[in-house]
Formats: structure tokens, sequence, C-alpha cells
């Protein structure tokens, strides 16, 4: 057992709050519009309602070519360019937006993936969870579900390790969104007796995410995308853990031996104080292991209470 | 002076997450910040966290792009408690959307997609926006969007649709004039004409942007210096309104904070000319 507690890192943290997200501009895709040619028209009964033709326009924008056809039949010519043309502008940039969305929360995954491989993946996560919510800020939300039932281009048998990847650039996202809560109250937990560690519990931050993996994800991104280490290669099976967390405008991550995860997982589920600490795991019938676990999980639990993984304490 | 005492605010620039540190650091001298409301829902951290800071030191308006006014789906009520509850904890001075719609049979494509002009849809867009501001308890400013298409199926010209939307629902308007240029080169049509039909009584607000002109269409991307083309219909506008708040949007490869806000103070050129 060790007292000290893997020095949390920083960085690389800020690139959900960098680009803006909602925008009255199409998306740089547009810029780099090509124009298709040799539009086919599908003769399908044409609706005149504005319920009937916003529906279609959705679905040419967002669905197959065989929609996307029919834009001479619900759109004018242009001066230069014909119906279908017109049309692509939006096509284009519908798929553009998001897969830029999704580029920006998932920058390390795409940077080691490389840009066509992500554009891919993207692209197929667009297909199977289009998005129905005014916010762009959580469109991404399932992608590391996603990812784990697909092959990821160039990485054959790596979904699991590129989900995981995933699961910790959105847990950034997530924190960044999270509200953070004023300093825990020093006194009142000063002020706990022995006797009320059985029943009190902490409220957690919203801003506080534990991960669990079968890959070392962390170091990996530490190493990779924070500190530019291209020789850092896609690892192996090696269970970790990692707290995310917001502190203050920085988002940290720390990564955890199991039997801080024992205990930390315990206490940011709300279980009582002395029953978290009992899943330390110590032999209860050595001594010397029982005051050596006492000294490191105080340890522990300070640098949590200081980084503000707590929101309050529950008598 | 517009017919709902909106103030005239001066010359501003839209907010962007790149100039944070310069705006919150050296407290730069500029009338007015705009803000891309649905950047600050959905949220509950550090993007809250700069604008109340921002929003302590500078007047700010909401300018969104998700309301989707003109869609079939029903109004997003939990979306409107949102921009309410944002309003209210900035003190935004209004509020303001596009006359679009942006998704519908609940899909969101988050582009701003045109209407069909027609009597239907204008019967349909008033009464969304009468209900919009009853919610809001305010006017709300609904914005001339820049468009690459436009509906067989439209019988009125935008021009005549936003003219008689803006009386019937007792709306106000932000008339973006680089949207009046972008859609008039799409189209083919007089941007004078559009001007025209405006009921100016009603502006509370001009846009100005930089576009990109492809050669077969030009797109309002928001990038670079405005054109004098452009500067020239806002001088236009603007004299026509007896004057507005100005908001220069500059969303793509964006500059330093002082050479976007240079940019935005070119309007006294053409403001002060045309009313001269």
């Amino acid at each position: 057992m060790t007292d000290r507690l893997p020095a949390p890192v920083k960085g690389a943290d800020g690139a959900a709050f960098v680009a803006e997200r909602a925008s009255a501009t199409p998306s740089a895709a547009v810029r780099r519009f090509a124009v298709v040619s040799s539009p086919v028209e599908t003769p399908l009964p044409v609706s005149h309602s504005l319920e009937g033709m916003e529906a279609w326009l959705v679905r040419a924008i967002t669905g197959p070519e065989s929609e996307a056809s029919r834009a001479p039949s619900y759109l004018t010519d242009g001066p230069r360019m014909n119906a279908r043309e017109r049309l692509e502008v939006y096509r284009s940039g519908y798929r553009a937006r998001l897969v830029e969305c999704l580029e920006d929360d998932y920058r390390a995954f795409s940077a080691v993936v490389g840009h066509e491989a992500f554009h891919a993946l993207a692209e197929g996560y667009i297909e199977k969870f289009p998005s129905s919510s005014p916010s762009l800020n959580y469109f991404g939300r399932r992608f590391p579900e996603y990812v784990r039932g697909v092959e990821v281009p160039g990485f054959p048998g790596k979904g699991a390790f590129f989900s995981e990847l995933a699961a910790l650039e959105w847990a950034i996202v997530e924190v960044i969104h999270a509200e953070t809560p004023p300093p825990l109250d020093g006194n009142a937990l000063r002020s706990l007796k022995p006797e009320d560690f059985a029943t009190a519990h902490f409220e957690p931050s919203e801003a506080v995410r534990l991960l669990r993996f079968e890959h070392p994800v962390n170091p990996f991104f530490q190493a990779r995308w924070a500190n530019g280490d291209e020789s850092a290669t896609v690892p192996g099976i090696a269970p970790s853990s990692t707290a995310v967390y917001r502190h203050g405008m920085t988002v940290w991550r720390m990564d955890l031996t199991p039997a801080m995860t024992r205990v930390l997982s315990a206490l940011l589920d709300r279980v009582p104080i002395a029953e978290a600490l009992g899943r330390l795991g110590v032999d209860e019938t050595d001594p010397s292991a029982i005051a050596e676990a006492e000294r490191s999980v105080m340890v522990w639990f300070r640098e949590w209470v200081s980084s503000g993984f707590f929101a309050r304490l529950v008598t | 002076m517009n017919r709902f005492s909106l103030p005239n605010l001066g010359i501003g620039i839209g907010l962007r997450t790149t100039h944070y540190a310069h705006v919150l650091e050296q407290t730069p001298e500029i009338d007015w910040f705009e803000i891309l409301s649905d950047n600050y829902l959905h949220t509950r951290g550090r993007p809250l966290h700069y604008l109340d800071r921002v929003a302590e030191r500078y007047p700010i308006v909401m300018h969104g792009v998700s309301l989707s006014i003109g869609s079939t789906d029903p109004l997003d009520l939990g979306y409107l408690a949102e921009l309410k509850a944002l309003r209210d904890r900035t003190n935004a001075r209004w509020v303001s959307d596009h006359l679009c719609f942006t998704g519908a049979t609940g899909k969101n494509t988050h582009d701003l997609l045109p209407l069909p002009y027609t009597e239907e849809t204008l019967r349909h867009v008033v009464s969304r926006v009468k209900t919009v501001q009853d919610f809001l308890e305010a006017p709300l400013a609904l914005e001339n969007p820049s468009s690459y298409l436009e509906f067989r199926e439209s019988r009125l010209t935008e021009w005549e649709f936003i003219a008689r939307l803006a009386e019937e629902a007792d709306c106000a308007l932000l008339l973006d004039v680089n949207n009046v240029y972008v859609s008039s080169r799409n189209h083919g049509f007089d941007p004078a004409r559009y001007l025209d039909a405006i009921p100016w009584d009603r502006v509370v607000q001009f846009h100005v942007a930089g576009h990109t002109d492809f050669g077969t269409h030009v797109v309002d991307t928001h990038i670079g210096p405005v054109v004098d083309p452009v500067w020239r219909l806002l001088g236009d506008a603007h004299r026509r309104a007896g004057g507005a708040s100005v908001l220069l949007e500059w969303d793509a490869e964006i500059p330093s904070f002082e050479e976007t806000h240079r940019e935005a103070l070119r309007a006294r050129e053409f403001v002060r000319e045309e009313a001269a």
C-alpha cells in the first residue's frame, strides 16, 4: 500500500470548448463544396404542405441519394446552380458540421486513428444516432458505445481500447459542462465524530467521473496527445482507473491504484464513510498494515476533498 | 428609434471563446457583445463561468440558432425555458433567432433551412412567434437567413414574407445585410428591392459579416473583412431605420480581438457617411 497519490495531470482538455459549437454559418466542408452532376428525378408524389416539404428537405439532407435526387420536384434552379446542386450545399454541410463536432470532442481519438478513418467512423455514428436535440453539446455522448461495436479502420481488434479512449475524452467534455460545487466546509469535516463515520456520507461533485478501463488509457492519452509522443503505441490489456475532474476552470486526470479505486468508488456512490474505508482490503490481523492503510487513506481523502470531489457531507 | 423602445447599443462584436482571455483581462472598450445563446445552454460549467464575467462588464444580446421557429415539429418548451433563464441570468437586452427551420420529424440538421414562403407557412410562423413572445414576455427579433435554395411552392418573396410576418406577429427584426447580399447573389434579386419592403420601425439590430464567393454560389462564412457593397447596404439600411445596434460576426479563422473590433468599427465610416 502507498499513501502517495499519482500526480494528477492536466492539459489537452479544452478542445470541447475551443471551437464555437453552435454557429449560424455552414461548416468548413461547405466551403470545399463539390458540385454534383447528373441529377436523377424519381417520379414520386410531391407534397405541397409545409409539413410535407419540411419532412422531405430533412430527408433529402440527412438521407440517401434517392431522396436528394427528387430536388427538382421541390426546388427551383438558381442563376448558376440547378436544384440538386443547391441542395448539396446543405447536404454536405449537415455531415460536415456533425463530423466537426465529433472531432472537437474526440481530438485524441481522431489524431490516433487518422483523419480519414475518423471521418468514416463519424459518418457511421451520424447515420446511427442522428441528432434530435437543439444542442450539439451532447451529440457525441454515445460515440464510445458506438465504437465498441464497430471495427476501427487500421486497428483490427482494438475496438475495446478505442471505446475506452473515447470514454476518457467524453468524461472530459462532461466535466467541462458540469457545475462545480463550492469548497467543502472544512469545519463540518473536522467536527465529525468517530461514531458519525458509520452513517455519514459524501454527496459527490457533478464534475467528477471515475472511469475503470481494461487498458492503460490515461497514460496513453497523456503520452500521445498531451505530450505529443508519436512513439506511444496502442497498449494491450492492463486494467487501470482514472478520475477525471474539474477544479476551478482546469480539468485534471488522476490515475488511481486498485485500492484507491475501491475507496473512491464507494465514496462517490454515497456509501457511509466507515464502510467505504473498509473496502481498502487490508489484512485486519496485521496491525502494521492497518496503520499504514489508515495513513494512506487519510492522504488520499484530503487530496480528494481539496480537489473538489465532494459537494457536501451528509450526516 | 424602433417601436419596441429597445436601445441602440452602438457597435458590438460576437463574443467568441478565442477572445475570452483578452476581454476579461484587458476589458477593452467596446459597446456590447452578442452571444450565440446555444453555446451557453445545456451546460452548467465553464462556458457559463466566462459568460457571467463578461456579462458583469458589458451589455449582452442573445442570438440563437436552434429555435426552429418555422418547423412543424412542436415548439421545444424546454429550450424556451432555458433561453429565458439565460436571458435573465445575463440581463440580455433582447433575444433573436433566425427565420428558418432547423429540423423536422424529430431530426435536427443544426442548419438554418429556408422555408417555403407560402400563406400556410406565414400563418404557422406568425402563430409560433406569438407563442414564443408570450413565453419570453418580450419581443423576439427574427433575422433574415442567407439561403442557397428556394422552394417551387413559394408564392411570396422573402422580403414580402418578412414584412407581413413582422406586422402580423408584432415581432422585431434583426436585419443581416450580409445575408441580404448573399441571398441576392444566390437567387438573383436586387438587394434594394429587399430593403424597400422592410418595416424599419421594427428593426432593432443589424448584422454585418464577411462571406466567400465560390463563383457558382456565395456562402455566408463569416470569414474575413466585410466587403464594401455590404457596408454600403448597412449604411442605406441604417439610414432608413434611423439608427440601430450594429454587430460584426466573425466566426471562422477568427483574428485577434483588436483586428475583429477594428473591422467592426469600420461601420462608423458607412453609417456616418450615409447619415450625413
